[in-house]
């Protein structure tokens, strides 16, 4: 039951290596649709084994899930606004809070999503798929450059993976809906 | 029930958190991009002007404090851009305009400074300042030659410039508004030049007045 330890911390480590850290902030849609989301990933294995170790401590602060999923929903919207990419390439202090707050959204969400259910997971989907949108149509219509670091090419290019992630999520959603789930199990 | 209750109570601990966290995140709602929140940054850190030397149109060189006692609005530019500085430089004019000809150069001097200085000499800038009828004079066109005095005066004044690829620069872009010692005063919206105007006419009434 330690590998997820392990992996989780190789993987921290490699983020935080200052090449690799530095290049892929230079890149505006690796900086917020990969190295943010592989910071999660990293919480996601810490989590796996500290809520393992001490399933009595997540039980009493977050017994159905729901506190964990706010402060998940608050700390990924609050790294979609475009200010903070800026700030955490301008200020150390931001970059900190930056591969401190990731990998706890991760280690809340092994420790929630469960929690939370189906009614629950339903209802993050589809906000998350709602807002992935609307950030899609903020970077591609925005004519000013919201990031003072980036060029308004890397800022559409952005807002075209966010159109991406939105068109699978849809996709996902189809699928489920309409393909017929017993036949394949049989 | 008193499960209930501590469900409740971790549950608005949560949104407080996550409240705070957005409230200092966005200076209390107010800067949601990093240009908003280095504007709101700089008015409340009110930087004084580094002391610079410029080289201007005509080719005379001395520092800024040579303007001490006017006040100068200024912008950032360099001549070879083709998508912001023309657009800025434009309204810097509509707002050069609105300025009653007897402020001009006594109470304020209009500045456009280049920070691309290997490209924009002296010989540059004179062409360029003829496209928008600035007179080299109460508004002037100039470079700072020396880097190291360009890049504190970038810093201070968080002007961030970053090279496109392709030979040009990519720059945040605003009125910068300075008062009679040297330190900012405001920055102005480059996209409403009317307004901006009405704001530099007021200030310099009311210090004339005062």
């Amino acid at each position: 039951m330690r590998k997820p330890l392990y992996i989780g911390a190789l993987l921290y480590l490699i983020l935080i290596i200052p090449p690799i850290r530095s290049y892929m902030e230079s890149i505006m849609i690796i900086h917020m649709l990969i190295q943010l989301p592989l910071l999660m990933v990293v919480g996601w294995f810490l989590g796996k084994y500290i809520v393992y170790k001490a399933p009595k401590v997540f039980h009493a602060i977050n017994e159905n899930g729901v506190p964990g999923m706010i402060l998940i929903v608050a700390i990924t919207m609050y790294w979609m606004l475009p200010r903070t990419l800026d700030e955490a390439l301008t200020l150390p202090q931001y970059e900190v809070f930056k591969f401190i707050s990731l990998p706890l959204v991760g280690l809340l969400l092994a420790d929630s999503w469960a929690k939370i259910r189906d009614v629950g997971q339903i209802f993050i989907y589809l906000n998350y798929l709602s807002m992935f949108a609307l950030m899609g149509w903020l970077y591609l219509d925005s004519p000013i450059q919201l990031c003072n670091n980036y060029l308004i090419t890397q800022q559409k290019t952005l807002g075209w993976g966010f159109i991406f992630i939105t068109a699978s999520m849809i996709v996902y959603v189809l699928q489920y809906v309409f393909i017929d789930r017993r036949r394949i199990e049989e | 029930m008193n499960k209930r209750l501590h469900n409740l109570l971790l549950i608005c601990f949560s949104l407080v958190i996550s409240f705070i966290l957005f409230f200092i995140g966005t200076n209390g709602f107010q800067a949601f991009t990093a240009e908003s929140a280095r504007v709101y940054r700089l008015m409340e850190e009110k930087p004084l002007f580094p002391n610079v030397t410029l080289e201007d149109s005509k080719e005379r060189t001395y520092p800024f404090t040579m303007f001490q006692g006017k006040y100068v609005l200024l912008t950032f530019i360099y001549t070879a851009c083709t998508d912001v500085c023309p657009k800025l430089e434009m309204n810097l004019a509509k707002v050069y305009e609105r300025i009653p000809a007897e402020l001009l150069g006594k109470e304020i001097i209009f500045l456009s400074i280049s920070f691309d200085p290997k490209r924009d000499d002296p010989a540059t800038l004179e062409k360029y300042q003829a496209l928008f009828n600035s007179d080299g004079d109460t508004w002037r066109m100039a470079r700072i030659m020396d880097e190291v005095e360009l890049t504190a005066l970038l810093d201070e004044f968080g002007v961030i410039v970053i090279p496109d690829g392709s030979g040009g620069f990519t720059h945040n872009s605003a009125f910068y508004f300075v008062g009679t010692d040297g330190e900012l005063l405001d920055i102005l919206d480059f996209q409403q030049p009317e307004e901006a105007a009405h704001k530099v006419v007021e200030v310099i009434q009311n210090n004339m007045e005062g």
